[in-house]
């Protein structure tokens, strides 16, 4: 645990999404992960749900809300296809590889949305997938991947070939093993930082799985079910807290930096959803969409996100993108808001 | 223990739960009758289901932008459940206080309702009603956001007296006139817009807003209120407190209760002219209700300890309600032990069997009863269990009855199997005819052999599937 220096706000950008459970066309079903392209391209999966599970696709917009397109191979389990899609991650050559912890592989697309390739067998031995959740490719394209049944983060090749195992119980001391890993990202040394979801903390490791640090822990209230971890170019450490509703950043050292809770105003797409339904404009314009809550709603953070509209609501990921933009995805609100450090 | 023990008990697990496997029944009968019944009223234990789990695999379970995802949630709760007679209360109370998605297009605060009934629904059944009328769904449900200080809306109030508390008969026009006057002001946040949303089924711009209970003082009746010969100037709560105090409360619940977890009664409106299955019975549950009081553990206590609650007279007395029959199915299958998605289709095979929890037909809820098994619903109940105890499942039970008979040499008669499926799907009692005709359909292909190929595990599968199809089964 490291000691609070100062706390700082984020400068708001803004936010894109609006709910779409449709089949196709910009907006988001419960996005689970953004992956930022090198031409600043935003690609966003909605894992929807199986009442909704049609709606399965990964959308591409750009920062200035337009929708340029959108692809899938449907749902299900055939080739390209999705059940559970987690996360997302970019490898050197802008492939695009997606978990899947339902189907227990790995799907890569082209940037264009073509599919390319799946890899992954099911299974809790080495070199096996078991609930693969988190993804992050370092700068020599090597996969690590947070196997969550088998708790902890497997290496692979970008074609699949299983390279190391690390972070499982029988492999490390306690205060370094990982339970139900979530999110992960790599840093400038191609160390791994991971989001110990039922631990809550966050833990870095280097390349050959040897624990360097840990924010947060079941000893302290850091962290209540950390779900994703990204860094800035400076190394500051961004941390969705999922059952906090909230964001945390820390400084490369790990010192705590700032807390934000959320922000959000309509996006462009919202905008043009009251455009034609006036009505609801109107009524808007008399609620108070922060809401003071009743005293047994106002200390649960899931349940003061449920009705205040500008919070984070199930903040399941963060991606920084080249230019420092802090993308916070919500499953429950269908959308991202973007922030940046001052 | 005797055989009638054992009987008992799954009898015991039938109502006070979703069932049991033979197992379980045998283990809760040598800790004895008194004990299980202490062990289901614990509602201190915890029910083992992980919500950090749930949320984070099912984004509609956590979000609740519409009810298909929590009728999957609450079904992954009724098999899983280590307490599973909070669950059972909660279902009680869904019936009672029926609360529909129809006009709130919204699936978390009927969520967040039915974790009021799992709070509150054990307990003083003044907090109970008190929470009811405060729940943001149940206002938008009956309109009390329409009750005005001068301008009353008589839905809830009616609802609250009619349907809720003391039944028909008990009360005058005039005092659902004062009740409705002591909950004006009794609304939600934001109430135009939530309500406009509400109407237009709106998840707009990013999903749905949950609701939350906002009193509004300066639209709240302060004048003298005349209810049930009572005289001040009340708020709801006082109305409530007054409705506790009523005999006709007790008995109307008592009412409710034994046709929940007794014997089937006739639907609600007809209760003002027909008479209890067991008035006797009322009378010993309105007494606990009083003793303990105005609480609903006593009276759930007091009935599961009676005599006329373990009396053979009432066992498969009731129709198992969908969620009854599909909760019941899948904890003897095994299935759902982990999250799944495949649960959803589970949960919408209630709503073909004519429950779809949270979006009951009317705020009269379900008529239960015959009415479950009509032509239509019929076949769907036996179509689900006979597609289920027709798979293979590894824990499920077409392997504990496989294991049972491979223990005793791998080969039983007919009457043989048939028997220790009924043990194995849960010490169930039939009729001697249906027993002949089961055992009838098996001697048509000899004795049932387990280590001479592959026959035998069919020949299980296929008289569980039967025995799913019983009157038995399909009650409880």
């Amino acid at each position: 645990m490291t000691t609070a220096t100062k706390t700082t706000s984020l400068e708001y950008i803004k936010t894109i999404g609006i709910t779409n459970n449709g089949d196709n066309g910009r907006g988001f079903a419960n996005p689970y992960s953004i992956a930022v392209s090198k031409d600043g391209r935003i690609y966003v999966i909605s894992r929807c749900d199986p009442a909704r599970a049609t709606a399965i696709r990964v959308g591409v917009q750009d920062i200035d809300e337009n929708f340029l397109f959108e692809f899938s191979e449907g749902y299900g389990s055939g080739p390209g296809q999705f059940v559970l899609p987690v996360a997302m991650a970019f490898d050197s050559q802008e492939r695009l590889f997606i978990t899947d912890e339902f189907n227990h592989r790995v799907v890569v697309y082209s940037s264009e949305g073509k599919f390319l390739d799946q890899w992954g067998e099911h299974g809790s031995k080495p070199g096996e997938l078991n609930g693969p959740a988190g993804i992050a490719i370092d700068s020599n394209d090597n996969v690590y991947i947070a196997d969550q049944h088998s708790h902890a983060i497997s290496k692979f090749t970008a074609d699949g070939r299983f390279l190391l195992r690390f972070g499982r119980e029988e492999d490390s001391t306690p205060e370094h093993n990982l339970c139900q890993p979530w999110g992960l990202c790599t840093d400038a040394d191609d160390n791994v930082l991971v989001a110990d979801w039922r631990h809550n903390a966050v833990k870095r490791f280097s390349p050959d799985g040897k624990h360097l640090q840990t924010l947060g822990g079941l000893s302290d209230t850091l962290f209540n079910r950390p779900s994703g971890v990204a860094l800035d170019s400076e190394g500051f450490v961004y941390v969705t807290d999922w059952g906090n509703e909230r964001l945390q950043v820390f400084t490369p050292s790990g010192a705590h930096y700032a807390t934000e809770r959320g922000r959000a105003t309509l996006s462009k797409w919202a905008e043009d959803f009251f455009k034609s339904n006036p009505d609801e404009v109107e009524v808007r314009k008399i609620s108070n969409l922060t809401p003071e809550l009743p005293p047994h709603l106002a200390d649960d953070p899931y349940q003061v996100s449920a009705q205040t509209e500008p919070y984070f609501w199930g903040p399941v990921a963060v991606t920084v993108d080249d230019h420092d933009r802090v993308y916070v995805v919500e499953s429950n609100r269908h959308r991202f808001q973007i922030y940046k450090r001052p | 223990m005797t055989n009638h023990d054992i009987e008992l008990m799954a009898h015991l697990m039938r109502r006070a739960g979703f069932g049991a496997t033979r197992d379980e029944i045998e283990r809760y009968a040598a800790q004895g009758y008194d004990a299980t019944v202490d062990m289901l009223m614990d509602t201190s234990q915890s029910d083992g289901i992980q919500i950090d789990l749930i949320r984070r695999y099912h984004p509609d379970h956590s979000g609740g932008l519409g009810m298909a995802g929590f009728g999957a949630f609450w079904l992954h709760r009724m098999i899983n459940s280590q307490t599973p007679l909070v669950e059972k209360v909660a279902l009680f109370w869904h019936g009672v206080f029926a609360t529909g998605y129809a006009k709130l297009a919204q699936g978390k605060v009927l969520m967040d309702q039915i974790q009021m009934f799992r709070d509150h629904g054990f307990g003083d059944l003044r907090t109970l009603l008190v929470e009811l009328s405060r729940d943001p769904s149940m206002i938008i449900w009956l309109d009390n956001n329409d009750n005005h200080n001068g301008a009353i809306n008589e839905n809830y109030g009616r609802e609250l007296l009619e349907l809720f508390s003391m039944g028909v008969g008990n009360y005058t026009e005039d005092d659902v006139k004062e009740a409705s006057r002591a909950f004006t002001g009794w609304t939600v946040g934001n109430t135009e817009y939530m309500k406009l949303k509400a109407d237009n089924d709106s998840l707009w711009p990013y999903g749905r807003l949950n609701l939350h209970f906002e009193f509004r003082d300066y639209d709240h009746d302060q004048g003298e209120i005349t209810f049930l010969g009572h005289t001040g100037t009340f708020n709801g709560e006082d109305i409530v407190d007054i409705i506790c105090d009523q005999q006709a409360t007790a008995r109307f619940i008592a009412r409710h209760m034994y046709s929940f977890f007794v014997a089937d009664e006739p639907p609600v409106p007809s209760w003002p002219y027909t008479p209890p299955r067991d008035a006797e019975a009322l009378d010993i549950m309105s007494e606990a209700y009083f003793n303990g009081g105005c609480t609903i553990k006593p009276m759930l206590d007091t009935m599961f300890r009676s005599d006329f609650f373990k009396s053979e007279s009432v066992w498969y007395e009731k129709v198992k309600s969908p969620a009854e029959l599909v909760a019941g199915v899948l904890r003897l299958t095994g299935e759902h032990r982990s999250y799944s998605p495949a649960i959803q289709e589970d949960a919408n095979a209630m709503g073909l069997m004519g429950q779809t929890l949270v979006n009951p037909p009317s705020v009269e809820g379900w008529h239960w009863g015959d009415e479950w098994i009509d032509t239509g619903n019929l076949v769907e109940r036996i179509n689900f269990a006979s597609e289920h105890f027709s798979k293979d499942f590894t824990a499920g039970i077409a392997d504990t009855v496989d294991a049972d008979i491979t223990a005793r040499g791998g080969s039983v008669q007919p009457h043989e199997l048939v028997d220790t499926c009924l043990d194995h799907m849960g010490a169930i009692r039939i009729t001697e005819t249906s027993r002949k005709s089961l055992i009838e359909h098996v001697a048509r292909d000899g004795d049932v052999k387990l280590n001479g190929g592959g026959s035998g595990r069919s020949r299980i599968a296929e008289m569980v599937q039967l025995i799913g199809a019983t009157p038995e089964f399909q009650k409880g």
